[in-house]
Formats: C-alpha cells, sequence, structure tokens
C-alpha cells in the first residue's frame, strides 16, 4: 500500500461545502480531510445524504448551482480546484483526468445518439485518434468492457442495451477519455444482483489494465469488500473511520461503522433480529454538535454530545473519529457480528 | 406575517433544544460516562421542513417583474369596483354636453363675438381630446371614455374569469374523467376528435344568431368549446400520473374513483391548472375583442374593452382622435401581459425543481 | 407439510401484457402456494414478473390465464362485490420505492387512514384519530409525525409509513414489493426487523419479494426463484442454500456480496446462460419435486443429475 506523499494524487484538506436552500445554510461536508493514492480503490461508504456525493463531485466542479465550497483545498496535479471558477478550467478536468459514472446508466446516455457515436466523441475529444483509426478504438473500447459483438452493438441506440449492459457501455465512455482517477457513483445499485457482480469485476480488471485510480461511492459496504483497497466511511458530512479494507471491515472502530456492517442483512440469522441503527440519519440544516451519530448510538457518552472527536490513529493507515479510542473512554464491546468478523480476519492474517 | 417565514419553526424549535442538551455543563469523569439514550432522538433528528406550497409563494415572491405585474392586476381589479364610487363619477353610458367654444368650420378659427370674445355654447361633448373636464376624452357621441374604459374593463375581466371558470370546471372535470377512468377514454377521445374540428368562429356566429347578443351569449359561446382544450390538457397530466405507485397504493386500500381522483389527482394538478387558468382569462378577453371585430360582439349599451377597441379602430385614421384606440389598447395590452407574466412566473414557482434557492 | 393450512394458492398463473399483435407474455404458467404464517420469498431480476405476479394477486394486473385462490376461494378473474372487499380487507402491499409511493400532497394522518375510510365507514374521527396514532407506534414512528406531510421524511421513515398504512387494514397476507431494495443498507435491517416483529405479533404471512437471494433468507421459509416469468426452483430457505440445484439458482447465490474481503476476493461468479440447457422438443423441461418440497425444472437428463446431487 504506498502511502508516501508523493503518490497522493488526489488531496482534500479541510473541505467545508455548504449549501444554500431555501434561505436556509446546509452544511453538507464539514471539513473533510482525505488523500487519494495513486493506483488505489479507495470506496467511500455512507448512507444517502451523508455527503458523499457531493464530496466526490466538488472534486469535478459538478456542484449544484446552490452549492459552494466554504473553505479548504481540493488539491490534483498541483493546482487547487477550489480556485477554479470557469467552465474552461473545469473541461480541463472533467473527463480528461477525471471521469465518472453515475448510478443510472439511462440518464448518462443521449436515447437519441448511437451507443458508437457516443463513444467515438470521447476519443475523437480525448485521444489522438481521427476517422477510420477511432471508430476502430470505439469498437475497441465495446470490446473491452466485455460488450459481445461490438461491431454491430455499435450501431445500435441506449434503448436495445439491458441495464447491466447499458452501464457497460458508460464505463467505456469514462473509460475512452483516458482519465486518470475514475469516480463511481452508486455504479451497481440500479442493477440485479448477478449483474452487480460483473460490472464490479469489470470495473476492478479495468483499474488494472490502465492503471486507474478509482473512488468507488456506495451506501453498501458489502459490495466494496471485494474492490476497494482503501474504505473511507462518511456521516453528516465528515469521513468519521477510514482505514485500509481489511482494517474496516474486521478492526472497525467507530460505533456507526460497526452499526452499518452488522446491519447488513447477509450476516442476519433466521429467527434473529438483524442488528439495527435506530431512527434516521440528522438532517444537516442545524448545527451537528459533537459526534453527529450521538444521538442514534445506544451508547453513547456525554462527551459525544458535547464535542467532535478528532482522529485517533489506530495504525497508519487506520484512523477513527470516535471518544471511544480515547484513554478515559470505557470499554465498549463492539456486537458481535463484529467479534465474529475479527475473528475471521484475524485468523487469515496472523 | 407568519405564513411569509421561511424558517420553520419546528426545525428552530428543534435546533434550540438540541443546543440546550449540549450547553449542559459535565464535569470531567461525567463526560466519559454513557449518555442517557432517547430513541425518539434519531427519529426526530431526519425531519426536514419543506412545504410545497410555501416553497411556491416564495419562489412566487423573488420574482419581482411578477410581483409588480401581479400588483398591477388586483390594483385595476379593485380600481374597477372602486371607479363608480368615486365622487363626481360619470356614468359611462350618458351623452354629455359642455360649453363649448364654437369654431368657424372653414377657417377653423373661433367665432368671435363683438367684444371680441369667443362664442360659447352649450353642445354635445363628443370626441373631446383628453382634459381636465374628460379625463380620457369623450367618444364620438360624446360618452365619458373615462368611466367607459373602467366599465369596460370590469365587464372584460368579468368575462375573462367567467369563462376561466367555467371552462377550469369544466375541462378538469371532463379532463380527470378522460384520462382516469380507461372505459371512458374511447368516447372522450372520439367527442374531442368531432368538436375539435369544428371552428370555434363559427360556433360563436351560429350561437350569436340563436341566442340574444349579451355578456350571457358571450360566455356561453365561449365556453361552448374552450373546455375541450382544457379537458384534453388535464387528461395528459392525468395519464402521466395515474399510473403512479401511491395511485395503486390507494386501489389496493379499494378508495373509490371519486377520493382518488380529489385527493390523489387533483392535488397534483392544482398548480398547472391555476397556471392555464392564468393564460386563459386574458385570451377570453382577447377573444371578446375579435369577436366585436366580426361584429359578434355584446351590444353598445355594454362598454367592453371590445367595443371600445372597436369604437377606437374606426376613428383610427383622424390622428386627433387615435387617443379613443389608444386608451383602450394599452389597458387590453397590460391586462394580458400582466397576466401572461404571473401565469408564467406561477409555472416556475410551482416546479419543485426551482425550490431549491 | 401437509397438516399446513394454505392461505394463497396460485395455479398456473399467466399474466400478458400488450395488444393481440404485439403479446407480451410477463408470468407464464406459475404455480406456488402460501401456507398460512409462512413467509414466502420471490426472487428474481427486474423483467423477470415477480412484480406481476404480486400485483395479480391484489387484483391490480387483469390474470390472462390460470387461478388464484385465497383460504380456497378464487379471486383472480371476474368476482364478486362481497369478494372484491374481502381481498381488499385481507390482502395489503408494500411497495418498492418510498418516494413514489406516498401521496406527496396529503399528510400521514390522511396515508395513514386511508383504508379506514372505504373499510370502516361510521369510524368516529376520535376512533380514527387513535388507530393512526396506533399503526404509526407500531412501526416506530412518533404519533406526531401524522400532522406532517410525507417529503419531510426519510426514506426508512416513508417506508414505514406504507407499512403502517397497509397494517391499519389487519390484513392476514401481505404482499412486500421489493420493500427494502431502495433504501440505503443502513435502514434494511430496520425495515426488515420491523416485518418480522409484525408477524409474530399479528400473525401475518408474507409473499416477500425481491431480486436479492440474501435479504430473502433471512426473512423466508420458502424461496421460489423465477427467471423470465417462469419458476426455475422453489424449496425451504435453508433447503435452498445448502443444495441449489438450478444453474441461475447457483449463479443468483454466488453474486451475493459478503462483507469479508479476504472471502469475496478469492469467490467465484457464475454467471447463468439459459442455453445452457439445450433442451429439446423431445424432452421438454417438467417442473418436478425431486426432493419433499423440493421443485426445480428441468429435462429428464438434469432432473436425474439433481436427484443424484441431492443423494451425495
Amino acid at each position: 500500500m504506498p502511502t508516501s506523499t508523493d503518490n497522493i494524487i488526489l488531496s482534500f484538506q479541510d473541505l467545508d461545502i455548504r449549501f444554500t436552500l431555501r434561505g436556509q445554510v446546509l452544511n453538507a461536508i464539514r471539513g473533510v480531510s482525505l488523500d487519494v493514492f495513486r493506483g488505489e480503490s479507495l470506496a467511500i461508504v455512507g448512507e444517502s445524504g451523508s455527503g458523499k456525493s457531493v464530496f466526490t463531485k466538488s472534486a469535478m466542479g459538478l456542484l449544484d448551482a446552490n452549492g459552494t465550497i466554504a473553505g479548504g483545498h481540493i488539491w490534483y496535479d498541483g493546482k487547487d480546484l477550489t480556485t477554479f471558477r470557469t467552465e474552461k478550467d473545469w473541461l480541463a478536468i472533467r473527463g480528461k483526468e477525471i471521469a465518472m459514472v453515475m448510478q443510472d446508466p439511462m440518464t448518462s446516455l443521449n436515447p437519441l445518439k448511437t451507443v458508437g457515436d457516443q463513444i467515438l466523441e470521447a476519443v475523437l475529444l480525448h485521444q489522438d485518434l481521427k476517422g477510420e483509426a477511432a471508430k476502430a478504438a470505439s469498437i475497441q473500447a465495446l470490446a473491452a468492457v466485455g460488450i459481445d459483438d461490438p461491431e454491430r452493438r455499435y450501431k445500435q441506440y441506449p434503448h436495445e442495451f439491458s441495464g447491466g449492459m447499458r452501464q457497460r457501455v458508460v464505463i467505456a465512455i469514462a473509460v475512452a477519455c483516458r482519465p486518470k482517477i475514475l469516480i463511481c457513483d452508486e455504479p451497481t445499485t440500479a442493477l440485479d444482483v448477478t449483474i452487480q457482480a460483473q460490472i464490479l469485476d469489470l470495473i476492478k480488471n479495468l483499474q488494472k489494465k490502465l492503471d486507474l485510480t478509482t473512488i468507488y461511492i456506495t451506501h453498501d459496504l458489502g459490495v466494496v469488500a471485494n474492490v476497494a483497497d482503501r474504505i473511507a466511511v462518511m456521516y453528516a458530512g465528515d469521513i468519521i473511520e477510514v482505514g485500509r479494507c481489511e482494517e474496516v471491515f474486521y478492526d472497525p472502530k467507530h460505533p456507526y461503522t460497526w452499526a452499518l456492517l452488522s446491519s447488513l442483512p447477509q450476516l442476519g440469522v433466521k429467527g434473529q433480529d438483524l442488528y439495527s441503527i435506530q431512527g434516521t440519519p440528522p438532517n444537516l440544516f442545524y448545527e451537528v454538535h459533537g459526534d453527529a451519530f450521538a444521538p442514534r448510538n445506544p451508547q453513547a457518552l456525554n462527551i459525544d454530545f458535547v464535542e467532535r472527536p478528532p482522529f485517533f490513529e489506530v495504525s497508519p493507515t487506520h484512523k477513527a473519529r470516535t471518544w471511544l479510542l480515547d484513554p478515559r473512554a470505557p470499554k465498549v464491546e463492539p456486537p458481535e457480528h463484529i467479534r465474529q468478523l475479527r475473528e475471521k480476519g484475524g485468523a487469515i492474517h496472523d | 406575517m407568519a405564513l411569509f417565514r421561511f424558517k420553520d419553526s419546528k426545525t428552530q424549535d428543534l435546533s434550540e433544544s438540541l443546543a440546550r442538551e449540549t450547553k449542559r455543563q459535565f464535569s470531567q469523569e461525567e463526560l466519559f460516562q454513557f449518555a442517557a439514550y432517547d430513541p425518539n432522538a434519531g427519529e426526530r433528528g431526519g425531519y426536514s421542513d419543506y412545504s410545497y406550497w410555501r416553497s411556491t409563494l416564495r419562489a412566487f415572491r423573488k420574482n419581482r417583474v411578477a410581483m409588480f405585474f401581479l400588483c398591477v392586476i388586483l390594483a385595476t381589479l379593485l380600481f374597477t369596483f372602486l371607479e363608480p364610487l368615486l365622487p363626481y363619477d360619470r356614468e359611462p353610458n350618458t351623452i354629455y354636453y359642455s360649453e363649448q367654444v364654437q369654431m368657424n368650420l372653414f377657417t377653423r378659427q373661433p367665432i368671435l363675438d363683438e367684444a371680441g370674445n369667443p362664442v360659447v355654447k352649450v353642445a354635445l361633448a363628443k370626441d373631446m381630446r383628453p382634459g381636465s373636464e374628460f379625463w380620457f376624452g369623450t367618444n364620438a357621441i360624446g360618452q365619458d371614455l373615462w368611466s367607459q374604459i373602467w366599465s369596460g374593463t370590469r365587464n372584460s375581466l368579468f368575462i375573462g374569469f367567467a369563462v376561466a371558470c367555467v371552462d377550469a370546471l369544466l375541462g378538469i372535470l371532463m379532463g380527470v374523467l378522460w384520462g382516469y377512468v380507461r372505459k371512458l377514454d374511447f368516447f372522450f377521445t372520439e367527442l374531442y376528435n368531432v368538436f375539435d374540428n369544428v371552428p370555434q368562429t363559427l360556433v360563436a356566429i351560429i350561437i350569436s344568431y340563436i341566442l340574444r347578443p349579451g355578456m350571457g351569449t358571450m360566455i356561453f359561446a365561449m365556453c361552448l368549446t374552450s373546455w375541450l382544450a382544457t379537458a384534453r390538457f388535464v387528461r395528459n397530466q392525468v395519464v402521466i400520473i395515474r399510473d403512479r405507485d401511491y395511485n395503486l397504493a390507494s386501489r389496493c386500500l379499494g378508495t373509490p374513483t371519486r377520493r382518488i381522483i380529489t385527493k390523489n389527482l387533483l392535488p397534483y394538478l392544482v398548480s398547472i391548472i391555476t397556471m392555464r387558468m392564468a393564460l386563459a382569462i386574458p385570451a377570453a378577453i382577447n377573444n371578446e375583442v375579435f369577436l366585436t371585430y366580426i361584429s359578434l360582439g355584446v351590444p353598445l349599451e355594454t362598454p367592453t374593452l371590445g367595443n371600445l377597441v372597436e369604437a377606437g379602430r374606426k376613428v383610427m385614421s383622424e390622428p386627433l382622435l387615435r387617443y379613443q384606440l389608444f386608451i383602450p389598447v394599452i389597458v387590453l395590452a397590460l391586462i394580458t401581459i400582466s397576466f401572461y407574466i404571473i401565469g408564467n412566473a406561477f409555472a416556475d414557482a410551482a416546479d419543485p425543481k426551482n425550490h431549491v434557492n | 407439510m401437509t397438516e399446513r393450512e394454505k392461505l394463497l394458492e396460485v395455479r398456473d398463473l399467466r399474466v400478458t401484457f400488450g395488444n393481440r399483435r404485439h403479446p407480451f407474455t410477463a408470468v407464464d404458467g406459475v404455480s406456488f402456494d402460501v401456507y398460512k404464517g409462512e413467509t414466502f420469498g420471490l426472487v428474481g431480476e427486474s423483467g423477470s414478473g415477480k412484480t406481476t405476479i404480486g400485483r395479480a394477486i391484489i387484483r391490480v394486473n387483469p390474470v390472462s390465464g390460470g387461478t388464484v385462490s385465497y383460504n380456497g376461494q378464487v379471486i383472480s378473474g371476474k368476482v364478486s362485490r362481497e369478494v372484491d372487499r374481502q381481498v381488499i380487507q385481507n390482502i395489503q402491499m408494500i411497495f418498492q420505492d418510498p418516494m413514489a409511493s406516498l401521496n406527496e400532497r396529503a399528510k400521514v394522518d390522511y396515508i395513514v387512514s386511508e383504508g379506514l375510510y372505504n373499510i370502516h365507514k361510521g369510524l368516529s374521527e376520535k376512533e380514527r384519530q387513535e388507530k393512526v396514532s396506533r399503526a404509526l407506534a407500531a412501526v416506530g414512528l412518533l404519533p406526531e409525525f401524522a400532522s406532517r406531510f410525507p417529503h419531510e421524511f426519510s426514506g426508512g421513515q416513508r417506508q414505514r409509513i406504507g407499512i403502517a398504512r397497509a397494517l391499519i387494514m389487519d390484513p392476514q397476507f401481505i404482499i412486500a414489493d421489493e420493500p427494502i431494495s431502495a433504501l440505503d443498507v443502513s435502514i434494511r435491517a430496520q425495515v426488515l426487523n420491523l416485518m418480522s416483529k409484525l408477524q409474530k405479533e399479528r400473525g401475518l404471512t408474507y409473499l416477500f419479494i425481491a431480486h436479492d437471494l440474501s435479504v430473502v433468507r433471512f426473512i423466508s421459509d420458502r424461496i421460489g426463484v423465477i427467471y423470465r416469468g417462469k419458476l426455475m426452483e422453489l424449496a425451504g430457505s435453508e433447503q435452498l442454500f445448502a443444495h441449489p440445484l438450478h444453474p441461475y439458482t447457483r449463479s443468483l447465490l454466488s453474486a451475493i456480496p459478503m462483507p469479508d474481503p479476504v472471502g469475496e476476493r478469492n469467490k467465484q461468479l457464475v454467471v447463468y446462460d439459459p442455453a445452457c440447457h439445450g433442451y429439446t422438443e423431445s424432452d421438454p423441461p417438467q417442473w418436478t419435486e425431486v426432493e419433499p418440497g423440493h421443485f426445480v425444472r428441468g429435462d429428464r437428463k438434469e432432473l436425474d443429475q439433481y436427484r443424484k446431487l441431492l443423494g451425495q
């Protein structure tokens, strides 16, 4: 795992993002710092409304009109992306350097143009190819994402493709721009389980082949176990735990990560209740005091309501924002499923 | 004005109670003890205040131009009713006489008496230009244009509102049945095809021959055909939303069609129907002008903007008398533009996509 | 097994959409029973016809062949007013997308009590409000929410409002059409727990429709796997997970994502290709019971193979 600073490809520093919504200010991202390393695959996991999409969109200049970066920096290739103001600035980054795969393939494809034309457009714009060579490259791109009979498919329209195939096309277009970073925003949520696994496999293989850095955004921890090198868990506009995949799955520290993991239905035992998180994520219209997860945490400490916890380092690659890691805190046992996972992981690692 | 306060009181209360909670002082030991757990707290935290109508109103109020024209329309409407109550008001249909300086028809000079003063005689006050006595002047037979304009505006607005109301009532009722009750679809579609091919002017001509001309006839003639377009419009909207999950849910709960229409369908259509109404009013007023022009309008003793424009049109070639055309046309344009801008601004404001700012 | 009471019987159900020139068969000859008090899981990908089956049972989609009987009484096709009323009272539905299944322009109070207006017409305002409060409390929501509009709630809360709306009818049988697939993973457990709690308390019977086997395994007693309008395999839930026979079932099983990075990286994905069977005219696939309670679709050769597998 590369950790030295010169391997950082994208770096968020103390990022604050605010939205004004109907006259009220919403703190979507509250002072978040995160480094993305070259060639890694990072998963940002969080519930809807946790700010995970907003966070990554800020690196592409895709915030909605009512959103602003209120503080902090985003460093990419020696440039501070937060200083970008015009569309022209962003066009040098968007697609070319950082590309995105959205949740719903139908909305990111133009229904009136053939699939081939849409890929060709990206190839002509971003690769030094013309005419027949560009067309060949486009067909090649279709084949590379696992679409059979690419020559015939090249001439078809998006509605002639199934959901999974459409998502493959979207990936082909994104990759045809030869980006350095590929952001996948819930790439499989709209798809069937069997297709889900295939698409994740595809992205993983492309990453290896093209030397990409990938950032997955998802609400489902289960989905990313297979593909992520590192995992950042987001809650209420803040990253509350970040670590290598094994560390987060086998030895999570934050009560919210515990809850996310143990509530996976895959781990359920018939006849018993699943572990579940009560309540709903907080509304970010009002200021969050202390640990945002505290009101939903049955074992919250008093200090969780008073002061925002700092990051406590568990290992050089693993840190978590929870007062439970403070030496003064009482010992709190994680739920049973977490202990089981820990044993499983421990058995493999030691 | 509590209604216009957008910061919701519920959210505020919540913020304050949370702040109170956090202001509590803890000792160092207490800080790391378990806090009391309230399972309801997590449930309350997700609350977001958003009210469709409040946001629509807010977005509309932000549109300065539309607010201005809304004020114009409201002021006009109010004044058409207040104007007859003003002191020294003139009756619109009365023919007035005034003291006038006699003119020599050939030299176009005032006729002078022996003392060299102009000869003043009381005569029919026709074609008098706007001035201190007749603010908007008089028309060709000596009626006061000021009072004619306001009573005409009142009558025209009445026609507009009446037609729009009947239009909306019939159109919505038929449109919803057409869209939601599948069995009626064929019947209504054929009905629409037949009636839509009959020119509206033709219907108006026939109606005005059969019935006695008047405001009622005019409104009747216009309503007879215009509701079809509204019905079709509503039908298309209903078809879009009729198979949404929440309507299926209502059907699974055994909700009768009547209540699905009033509770599930119409509330979703209120905004677009309001917008259509706002545009139907000026359309009806303009229609009246047109019908008057082809001499199917209401009798002259009922002033309407149509009658006034038509009267002004007849003297259009006389430069000195053009005020008789311009004044009603300006009023007509103002009303039409106001409704148009208000309708469009409302449509924008009612779109939830524009509720973010 | 035989002494258990059949609540719902679906026999050779066929549902066809489209017009006569372009018919599209969404459900083709599906038969299964649902016993009283159990949860029957129906799993398949999008477009497999699973939602259509649910909607055909609750009489939203017309049936073009076969029958559906409830408590021994046929409820499909043309039925009397009385039967229609019984279906409404006894069978309710929970919808997939909580964002689309609530009437945005009505208050929670009306949404939840909508069914009461139709069934218990003589209810006083006070009784009605009390029933609403009780239904909201039963799904873990606060009674004060009744005066709010749906858009003020999160997805999980809205789904629970949808459950409260079904519960207020005191149904015996609930069709849950992918009730959790539109929800965040963190909220899914909440809703699943709620559903099993309600089942225990009220003796409900569920038809649980999903596209994800992992979810169905946790909640279902028996599972039917459906592919392109036809049932492929039907078995008790543990039976199915222990001995998946049909290749499609196996591909579904292999796709379940597990929160175990090491295990996941070594996992082999099974991809199902319907052409792999090589069915012929002379030996068409049959719906056969290969062991008690375990049905699978296959031709003679496959069935022999399956029996051999089970014998091991």
